[in-house]
């Protein structure tokens, strides 16, 4: 780096090797490249500055200049937001791909600066999520009554609840051992994290629901953003929309690979029948639409993609 | 003797007095926390067991550890048994080795008006009464949106789960404040029941 | 340079680890003029604790205050004593073995090595041997308390390095039976050397009779190392159920525990547990402000250009435990070093991070037996009355086998993560 540089400080909470981080290393390889070394990032990944929550706030302060924060963070926060986070919007990963660069999705983001104190430059995304079961299992019906372990977030907990499952939070490192010895019945995870952490050896069904996915917000301090030239957000803005473009595509490619390799460790893979979800929709949208109304647009444009 | 220093001793030692009040609740505090701690573990054990898990209990008992870890801390400090390499104390004797325990009481009085502050900073106290409690309002001119967030299972206010701090801050200011008016001799020590582990076996 | 500097001279005046680390932060922020770090400073010291595993740390120390006050301890050193005490040698095995029981369930060295040297040293001393090797040896058991599971520094390891707790402490049992294996063999020659005395031969009516007594005690660590491997509870959750099981076995089975001790053992409990706590979030600040500062890659940039490969790099962190154990022992030296060791050791050398906590923690262990601060000397002085600096030379022998032990710790990583 060169020595003088304006160095912004990118806070991301998953470890280095996960897309998003790769993401976020070719924007700060780009962003110096571009402006021969004038500008540099410095990427902090493993939630090193803090969890999301202490990253939001150092955003806040001005602390911290960019994050790439989850939906499941921010929905909390702003339920508006955790309207991307509501169950069958889209049926593949290739959808979700489409659907986050859609302009009815962006318009979500639109309510951050006032919310939370940060700009949303765009959407990174993991794959769909699958549900892991300790027993075998054969279809969503299944799910009823189980102990299952699922992100924290509100819009996930409701969904769970409506398909008879009782939600609990385990935080991620300990997920495997949770599951291993019997003190959840279940999991619900993306498929990245699921293979990474080899879920399938401590399971023996993997459901796939294609209802959820986990979106990350490449997020800017609205208080140190006013501080950058007009120029210089220009290419960051035009820099991070590119390499979340790529984020986006290379993670709708990898998730055939990721379902040879889990097809091939021998676990059952299953297709859940989507054909009977109407009544859950039904009852998610009447306890999410009030604060989440965008629910009903994302839904009609996820229909066509 | 003169009166006047009489009178600004008896101040010294309303000092320690308030501090040593504090103690006592703190002790009290602590011991019926780790309880709750106890009795939430359990709880989730026994509930989980009937399959049916609460889902707010792995943060509430988070909390409940995070605010036992606080209260503990600033009795541990009055108490002078907190971890410390004592290794330069030990070493030496009489008036050297006070002055060095007061070196300390000071040190550990500054960091303690210092969190005061920060907490101040933080909290903007007179900010939010400033926007007559309007949390969004606040939020929106100060980019500090500490009262519109809750906890993300028990969806309690943050700002209120976060009051362990700003009450440690004060306790450790009137406590530290309270060892240095002893190291410094300006009124007697307070006689202390010992916590420490090597006391235990005596 | 200078945030060094005042760091060394804060921690050398004796003030508490957790404030030398919250000040030295400050001094930092305020150095490197990036004030507006003050803004999240209560919420990062709040954020350093906001970890489910460490709820355990709170609830070891609670059984460890109702084991002693209820008698619980002293049965298990009877069970011992029916054991070996009529080797040759014999008590000397006893303080070992008793000291091995209470381990698995003790987290903490201190609280063991006061209690053992309370109740087995002056035995010991009775029976004809030499004080100061009583208390030394004492010192030495009190190594084990940390190393077999359950251990608050390696809870205290788990959540920070964001490894399962039960991993963590499974890793435990390879290196604490080594230990233990390695400390009877030198108990073995030095009581040839030295010709220790026998204990008396209990009649075999009475040696059953004492491990009758005694086998009720047991259910406690079967219940905490039950309840996790049967998937009944987490880590966490079988200390809760270990608090419940000592309470019960100190009232209903030694009798030696009244329920009105009780509020007065989770008043002590909390308070102690506090002073841990606190370090992290100290520890919390501290290592968040030198990651704005980027001191730990900076740190790593250099040992790299010094360690090529990982068991060299191994043997480098030992020696710098080492080091730093001389002064800072346990839980606080793990706390200050693992932020800057750990990300060197899996980014850059590729070194398991269970492996890693295994030998960092053992050497921090050995640290409470090295001068001039050595905390079980200390407390093994503090009740005994025997000179921490003669002991460390009469149990030498201890202290050569722990280091060798260490470095085939660092060698072999199998030892670690056998259990994984
Ligand atoms: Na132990
Ligand atoms: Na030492």
């Amino acid at each position: 780096r060169a020595q003088g540089a304006k160095t912004y400080r990118l806070g991301i909470t998953t470890p280095p090797g996960h897309s998003w981080n790769v993401s976020a290393e070719a924007l700060a390889k780009r962003l110096s490249e571009e402006t021969d070394g004038r500008l540099a990032i410095q990427v902090f990944p493993s939630n090193q500055l803090g969890n999301e929550g202490a990253m939001l706030q150092q955003m806040q302060s001005g602390a911290l200049d960019m994050a790439w924060i989850m939906t499941a963070e921010l929905g909390t926060r702003v339920p508006s937001i955790a309207a991307i986070n509501a169950p069958w919007l889209v049926p593949t990963t290739a959808g979700v791909a489409k659907l986050v660069r859609h302009d009815a999705a962006l318009k979500l983001l639109d309510v951050l600066p006032a919310k939370t104190g940060t700009i949303g430059l765009g959407y990174g995304i993991t794959t769909l999520r699958v549900v892991f079961t300790g027993a075998e299992t054969s279809g969503i019906e299944d799910i009823r009554g189980m102990k299952l372990r699922i992100n924290t977030t509100p819009a996930y907990r409701d969904f769970y609840q409506l398909l008879g499952a009782a939600p609990t939070p385990i935080p991620t490192p300990q997920v495997f051992d949770a599951m291993s010895n019997g003190q959840v019945d279940g999991l619900e995870a993306d498929l990245d994290l699921s293979w990474n952490q080899r879920f399938d050896k401590v399971s023996k069904t993997m459901l796939r629901l294609n209802a959820l996915f986990m979106p990350c917000v490449a997020l800017v301090s609205a208080r140190s953003w006013q501080t950058v030239p007009e120029a210089d957000r220009e290419l960051m803005t035009r820099l991070i929309r590119e390499e979340l473009d790529k984020q986006v595509d290379s993670t709708a490619a990898t998730e055939t690979t990721i379902l040879k390799n889990f097809s091939e460790s021998g676990i059952k893979v299953v297709d859940v029948n989507l054909d009977n979800t109407a009544d859950i929709i039904a009852e998610y949208d009447k306890i999410w639409l009030p604060k989440a109304p965008a629910i009903s647009e994302l839904r009609e444009v996820g229909a066509t993609l | 003797m003169n009166d006047d220093s009489g009178a600004r001793r008896n101040g010294w030692a309303a000092l320690t007095s308030v501090s040593q009040g504090i103690l006592a609740i703190e002790k009290v505090v602590a011991g019926l926390l780790l309880a709750l701690l106890l009795t939430l573990i359990l709880l989730n054990v026994g509930t989980r067991m009937l399959r049916m898990p609460i889902y707010w209990i792995d943060e509430a008992s988070v909390l409940t550890m995070i605010w036992l870890g606080f209260i503990g801390a600033s009795v541990m400090i009055r108490l002078r048994i907190d971890f410390a390499v004592t290794l330069v104390q030990d070493n030496l004797t009489g008036s050297a080795a006070q002055s060095l325990r007061a070196v300390v009481s000071g040190l550990s009085l500054a960091f303690a008006l210092g969190l005061l502050v920060m907490c101040w900073m933080w909290m903007d106290p007179l900010g939010i009464i400033g926007h007559g409690f309007d949390a969004e309002s606040f939020a929106a001119e100060t980019f500090n949106f500490l009262y519109t967030e809750r906890t993300q299972t028990l969806e309690w206010p943050t700002w209120l789960v976060s009051m362990v701090i700003p009450i440690f801050a004060a306790t450790l200011t009137i406590h530290t404040a309270a060892n240095l008016v002893e190291d410094l001799r300006l009124c007697p020590k307070r006689e202390q029941e010992q916590m420490t582990t090597a006391e235990e076996a005596n | 340079m200078l945030t060094f500097g005042a760091f060394t001279a804060l921690m050398l005046v004796g003030l508490p680890i957790s404030i030398v680390l919250c000040l030295t932060a400050v001094f930092y922020i305020w150095s490197s003029g990036n004030t507006v770090l003050f803004m999240s400073f209560p919420t990062q010291m709040m954020g350093g604790l906001d970890s489910y595993g460490l709820i355990a740390i709170p609830l070891f120390i609670l059984i460890g205050e109702v084991m002693n006050g209820g008698g619980i301890t002293k049965r298990m050193i009877d069970m011992a004593m029916a054991f070996v005490g009529s080797l040759k040698g014999g008590l000397a095995y006893v303080n070992l073995l008793a000291n091995m029981f209470v381990s698995s369930i003790l987290g903490s060295a201190a609280a063991q090595v006061a209690l053992m040297s309370q109740m087995v040293v002056p035995e010991m001393v009775r029976a004809g041997y030499d004080k100061t090797f009583a208390a030394g040896l004492t010192a030495y058991s009190g190594m084990l308390g940390p190393i077999i599971p359950p251990s608050i520094m390696f809870v205290v390891y788990s959540v920070m390095a964001q490894v399962p707790v039960g991993t963590m402490l499974a890793a435990g049992i390879i290196p604490g039976a080594m230990l233990t294996v390695a400390f009877c063999v030198v108990i073995a020659g030095m009581g040839y050397v030295y010709n220790y005395p026998r204990g008396p031969r209990l009649p075999w009516r009475q040696r059953v009779l004492t491990v009758l007594r005694a086998v009720p005690t047991l259910a406690i660590p079967v219940v905490i190392i039950g309840s996790i491997l049967t998937g009944l509870a987490n880590p966490t959750e079988a200390a809760a159920l270990g608090v419940v099981v000592s309470v019960a076995v100190g009232r209903f089975v030694t009798g030696d525990l009244r329920l009105g001790q009780l509020p007065r053992m989770f008043v002590k409990a909390g308070v102690l547990s506090a002073g841990i706590l606190f370090l992290i979030a100290g520890a919390a600040v501290f290592s968040w402000v030198l990651v704005y500062g980027m001191i730990p890659q900076t740190v790593a940039a250099w040992i790299q250009t010094v360690a090529h490969d990982p068991l060299t790099f191994m043997l480098m962190v030992n020696v710098i435990l080492l080091v730093i154990g001389t002064v800072i022992d346990g839980a606080p030296g793990l706390i200050m070093t693992v932020p800057i060791l750990l990300p060197i050791a899996t980014d850059v050398y590729g070194i398991d991070p269970v492996h890693f906590g295994v030998v960092a923690v053992v050497n921090l262990v050995l640290g409470f037996l090295t001068p001039p601060v050595g905390l079980n000397f200390f407390v093994a002085a503090a009740v005994t009355g025997a000179k921490p600096g003669k002991m460390f030379l009469v149990t030498m022998p201890f202290f050569l086998v722990a280091c060798s032990i260490l470095i085939l710790l660092s060698i072999f990583p199998v030892l670690s993560t056998f259990f994984n």
